[in-house]
């Protein structure tokens, strides 16, 4: 299978979510299997593709139009990675008990955030961005009861007004450079983006990316969302769709914005999220919204990873985005039975052992007990800022520290009352079977990550080191000629047949 | 394999058996005996305190590329024989009658059994440290499995192991904080490394590590300000965890500290680190943090009314004792700080059990709702005082020697100030162990207390064990204080040489063999003089208290209530409660702007608070 076929990854979860509604008149099943199948696809697409290019990356034009005038995709080890959870952890969140317009959407959801993780140019980025945007909008427009209701209305407005900002902020970078290209765009933004209008242009796309990325403090949403639907929808919304909003930021970082004013807009920012997110929860008293506010604080701390330049903190940012990628959805699937106020939940976690025992484990996690994988996510932070040095660095780092502390005081401040002798007036619902599988699946490769943790760490490093080598994006994008897969150690042989297309640079556009 | 493998081996097997098979009825005998093999191997690497070479662990790992390796050395050893002992100390006495009664009276005797077997084994990790790595791994693992000793009891326990899980945070999250700074200034995290680089280090940057790591490990510590936790956590654990804790586990932060700051930064940097605008250096800081900590938590324990919070308190200030004696860096005064961790533990873990003892028997800590039960309990009794002489520093018993040997170095060192803390602390101390002796056993017995028994062999085999050792360490400290020299030496602090007897020294030394032997002759003739003394008539217990005036039976009269009311017409009024009022302020700061953070989420208009940030975004990228 050639680097071309990524494009199927997309294309068939898209597909299918626009067959499913139709399909879903005669059988509801056959949609769901319908989904599953399409998503399966994806992943299996991805994986080869992953395998094939084996550590090197490509460039896919689609359709056959070059860039920088086609659409592009660009797949690197990070890209995949993020691409290649989206199907997987859809399938864990799936809408089992959803219709089959809740199928087509969720599918249009993981087709869209698959191509938010592939895309190569602004302008696709801001189609997948808005498609997801809708498609998020509406599973969460779909639930019935009125909180959900309101708590739609409000994303659907600061979901309009960050696609908005987004959107203004394009218009700058194409009105500056002529092009959306992202490797194109490399190679300009030296000259054209290094002034104010630039920077305010990554402002302005970063608070439009930030809506969905949860990012302080254009996150109104998400205590309200989170707290209203269901905890799949929580999981898949705080788990994935924010990575690939900050994945995207951080493109644009590296790529275009590599200015050490805008890594420190993103560490304020970040920073701030960190503070207001973790104390918010602290005082929460409904373990959902307690849950919001924690990832809203975790994602700050992606943010704050992510500011360091260089691969230390593609490395850290990517380790605590992975880390909170498998925890906090995997919290929000507990929480679908001890929803409501926590004090209600008196002695609900006596008599469910797995349940607790689960929830003990990514708390310790998060609050970053060594040998787990949060420690080490939290202290590759910890020292990438303490590297960089500067004062917005320590200071980040000292606020990443403090937040562990509150985190840790709240989180089993809960599991105390959960795990309480006396017990609550009603006791909850025992939780649903594929509940507790999911969030099982989710302990065990954290726990078996434990020892795995000198692979990954290699792995992320091997990242991260691409990630951060603009040159060679450029190279794979707008390269020489059958140079499609370009490889770090060795260049692939032959031109890698006739899917990826690659272009020289037009001179007039170059100069 | 090597003897650290074996004893992290047969401390996680004790582990796996607390955890399977912990409501066991023979569980508990298995366990005293794993307890002893653990013992046994700690024993068999004695070597390392006559200078053999450290005993590395065979495992080892690499990750994100950090290696994390272990070695037990002379330090590790001395703290791993006093954590093995009190150990199995605590294991014997949960492991009979106590434990049934536990498990009767609704405890959960198999969540006990397995937090008190994984904190010996935490501890075993910690304590084989190489870097600030693994320290930082194995202090991690000592907190948490003393967060679930504490909370294993429920009740008041859990609220207490929570405040205790906060401090503990923020301090590791100081230890981090440290970590990453030596790591960023030397570009590893070898102790090696660091001490190498002092020369070149700003006074900043060396004053930032000080006080980091002294925060971070002050915490554990119950170091003035971060004091508050320690005495409600440790003396709401079950009793036997309590003993263990009270014993050992505080005393971890002090380990740390000779790792880190007196053995990876170094004593001299500490002297030579200076003070702006003061006389002082940063030793004699932690001196005095140290003395402070000695005088104000011993004044607090005499106010207490419960007997297992009087001792957590002295727990509290006897680290103080230790810390003030490290800091101070001689001979001298190192030995007997660190000699005091070994007395500590030896007469605090035989305190609190005797006082569970009590509870046992009883049903209540409360001091103003015992008394008269030496008749009832004088095993119980003589162990209660033989620690109490200990904790209060007086010959003929262990605590003596140690704090000997401090105020000895402090008049050397031409500190009198220090010299009058330490002693004013040491009256406070003897002032209340008093108070915790009198209210239980002496005066007048309670009637409801007339049919208690003295406690099963299974609790007083340990307690008694634990007396004897403190009673014989006094009696000849020169064993432990060759300990303590092989911790000196391998520390780079000057090293005391001892005799059997204590310290020979041409301007004045100590023998115990000495002192101990004419107090006992002096009271062989007390005893003869008493003997001699004619007839003594023997009334019942209830006929005979009151200071020789008549009192019949009926009428209930002992004198415990207010306690010391006298002392306290006095001093009462400079019981302030500061610190209490401090963490009430930072926790009401706290929660003040967390009330902001949530109201940030009630904002009505989302959309016009984006765009107000919008433009402020904007006018910042210009």
């Amino acid at each position: 299978m050639t680097a071309d076929a990524v494009t199927l990854a997309v294309a068939l979860p898209l597909l299918a979510g626009f067959l499913s509604p139709a399909l879903g008149r005669s059988s509801r099943t056959a949609a769901q299997w319908l989904g599953w199948a399409a998503l399966a696809a994806s992943a299996a697409v991805l994986w080869s593709v992953w395998v094939r290019l084996d550590g090197g990356t490509a460039a896919v034009a689609v359709g056959g139009f070059r860039p920088p005038l086609g659409i592009a995709f660009y797949l690197d080890g990070m890209a995949l990675l993020f691409a290649l959870a989206v199907p997987v952890v859809t399938l864990l969140f799936w809408p089992r008990a959803g219709t089959p317009q809740q199928f087509a959407l969720t599918l249009v959801l993981a087709a869209a955030a698959t191509g938010l993780a592939l895309s190569g140019d602004i302008f696709n980025l801001y189609v997948f961005y808005e498609l997801t945007a809708v498609a998020s909008f509406g599973l969460v427009a779909a639930h019935e009861a009125r909180r959900a209701q309101a708590a739609a209305l409000r994303y659907l407005l600061l979901s309009a007004a960050g696609s908005v900002l987004l959107l203004a902020g394009i218009a700058v970078v194409y009105l500056r450079t002529g092009t959306l290209n992202l490797a194109h765009l490399a190679t300009l933004a030296p000259e054209r983006l290094q002034d104010p209008v630039g920077l305010a242009a990554f402002a302005l796309m970063l608070l439009g990316l930030g809506v969905k990325a949860e990012l302080f403090p254009v996150n109104g949403w998400v205590p309200e969302v989170y707290s209203s639907v269901s905890g799949r929808l929580a999981g898949l919304l705080a788990g994935l769709v924010s990575k690939l909003a900050v994945l995207v930021v951080v493109r644009a970082l590296v790529l275009v914005f590599p200015r050490p004013e805008a890594a420190e807009l993103m560490l304020v920012l970040g920073t701030l999220g960190i503070v207001v997110g973790e104390l918010a929860a602290w005082r929460a008293r409904d373990l959902r919204r307690q849950f919001a506010f924690s990832s809203i604080g975790q994602l700050g701390i992606v943010f704050v990873a992510f500011s360091v330049p260089g691969p230390a903190g593609i490395v850290a940012g990517l380790a605590v985005a992975l880390h909170h990628l498998l925890t906090k959805p995997a919290l929000f699937l507990l929480a679908e039975r001890w929803g409501g106020a926590i004090e209600g939940l008196r002695g609900a976690g006596r008599g469910q052992w797995l349940a607790s025992t689960l929830f003990i484990l990514f708390a310790l996690s998060l609050v970053g007990v060594p040998p787990l994988p949060g420690f080490w996510a939290k202290l590759l932070t910890v020292m990438s800022l303490m590297e960089q040095g500067t004062g917005p660095a320590r200071a980040g780092a000292v606020v990443v520290m403090a937040a562990t502390v509150v985190e840790a005081a709240y989180l089993f401040r809960t599991l105390g009352v959960l795990l309480a002798r006396e017990s609550g007036a009603e006791s909850p619902q025992p939780h649903r079977g594929p509940d507790l599988a999911t969030a099982s699946l989710a302990g065990l490769i954290l726990v078996g990550s434990v020892f795995a943790l000198r692979p990954l760490g290699d792995g992320l490093k091997a990242l991260a080191a691409q990630a951060v080598d603009v040159d060679g994006y450029v190279r794979t994008v707008l390269g020489g000629p059958g140079m499609a897969v370009s490889h770090p150690a060795s260049q692939a042989p032959g031109g890698a047949g006739g899917g990826a297309r690659v272009a020289h640079v037009p001179p007039e556009i170059a100069s | 394999m090597t003897l650290l493998d074996g004893l992290w081996a047969a401390s996680a097997l004790t582990a796996l058996v607390a955890a399977a098979f912990g409501r066991h009825p023979a569980a508990g005998s298995w366990l005293t005996v794993l307890y002893g093999l653990q013992f046994l191997v700690v024993a068999m690497m004695g070597g390392l305190s006559e200078g053999a070479d450290p005993v590395p662990a065979s495992v080892s790992f690499v990750v994100l590329g950090y290696g994390l390796a272990w070695q037990f050395s002379a330090l590790s050893w001395f703290f791993a024989v006093i954590t093995a002992g009190a150990a199995l100390a605590a294991a014997w006495f949960v492991s009979g009658a106590w434990g049934r009664a536990y498990a009767a009276r609704g405890g959960d005797l198999r969540l006990l059994q397995l937090a008190l077997a994984l904190n010996p084994l935490a501890m075993y990790v910690l304590l084989a440290s190489t870097d600030f790595l693994s320290l930082f791994v194995g202090w991690e693992l000592v907190s948490w499995s003393s967060f679930l000793l504490m909370l294993s009891g429920g009740g008041v326990g859990v609220r207490w192991a929570l405040r205790y899980l906060v401090y503990a945070i923020g301090g590791a999250m100081a230890v981090m904080a440290a970590m990453a700074q030596a790591h960023a200034l030397t570009g590893s995290f070898g102790f090696g490394a660091l001490a190498a680089a002092v020369p070149e280090l700003s006074a900043a940057s060396l004053w930032m590590l000080v006080i980091l790591l002294a925060a971070g490990f002050g915490v554990k510590m119950g170091l003035l300000p971060f004091h508050l936790w320690q005495a409600g956590a440790y003396a709401e654990t079950p009793g036997p965890g309590a003993a263990f804790l009270g014993a050992i586990s505080s005393r971890m932060g002090l380990y740390a500290m000779l790792l880190t700051l007196f053995g990876g930064l170094g004593l001299g940097t500490l002297q030579a680190l200076h003070i702006p605008f003061t006389p002082l250096e940063a030793h004699e800081l932690l001196a005095w943090i140290a003395a402070f900590t000695m005088v104000l938590p011993t004044f607090t324990a005499l106010r207490q009314n419960d007997a297992r919070w009087l001792l957590a308190w002295h727990g509290i200030g006897q680290g103080g004792y230790m810390l003030l004696g490290v800091a101070m860096g001689d001979a001298l005064a190192s030995a007997g700080g660190m000699m005091h961790v070994f007395n500590h533990a030896t007469y605090q873990a035989a305190l609190f059990m005797a006082v569970t003892a009590v509870v046992y028997r009883t049903g209540t800590a409360d001091l103003n709702r015992l008394g008269g039960l030496v008749t009832r309990m004088p095993l119980t009794f003589l162990v209660l005082l033989i620690g109490i002489i200990g904790l209060a520093g007086l010959p003929p018993m262990n605590g003596f020697v140690s704090k000997w040997l401090i105020y000895r170095a402090l008049i050397d060192e031409g500190q009198p100030l220090l010299f009058v803390a330490a002693v004013i602390g040491t009256l406070g101390t003897i002032v209340s162990v008093y108070k915790l002796l009198h209210n239980i056993f002496l005066g007048r017995l309670r009637v409801e207390h007339e049919s208690v028994r003295e406690v099963p062999w299974s609790m007083l085999t340990p307690m008694l064990a634990l007396a004897a050792v403190v009673f014989v360490t006094g009696l000849a400290p020169g064993p432990v204080l060759d300990w303590v020299a092989a911790v000196q030496r391998e520390l780079g602090f000057a090293v005391l040489v001892p005799t059997l007897g204590g310290v020979d020294r041409p301007d004045g030394g100590l023998d115990m063999l000495w002192v101990v032997g004419i107090m006992l002759a002096g009271f062989g003739v007390g005893a003869l003089i008493f003997l001699a003394g004619g007839r003594a008539r023997t009334v019942h217990q209830l006929d005979n208290y009151a200071g020789g005036h008549f009192l019949s039976a009926e009428v209930r009269y002992h004198y415990s209530d207010n306690f010391y009311a006298g002392l306290m017409h006095r001093i009462g009024s400079w019981y302030r409660g500061s610190f209490q009022w401090l963490q009430d302020a930072l926790v009401s700061a706290t929660d003040f702007l967390a009330q902001g953070a949530a109201g940030v989420y009630r904002a009505v208009q989302p959309v016009t608070w984006l765009l107000g940030v919008t433009v402020l975004a904007l006018w910042w990228a210009w």
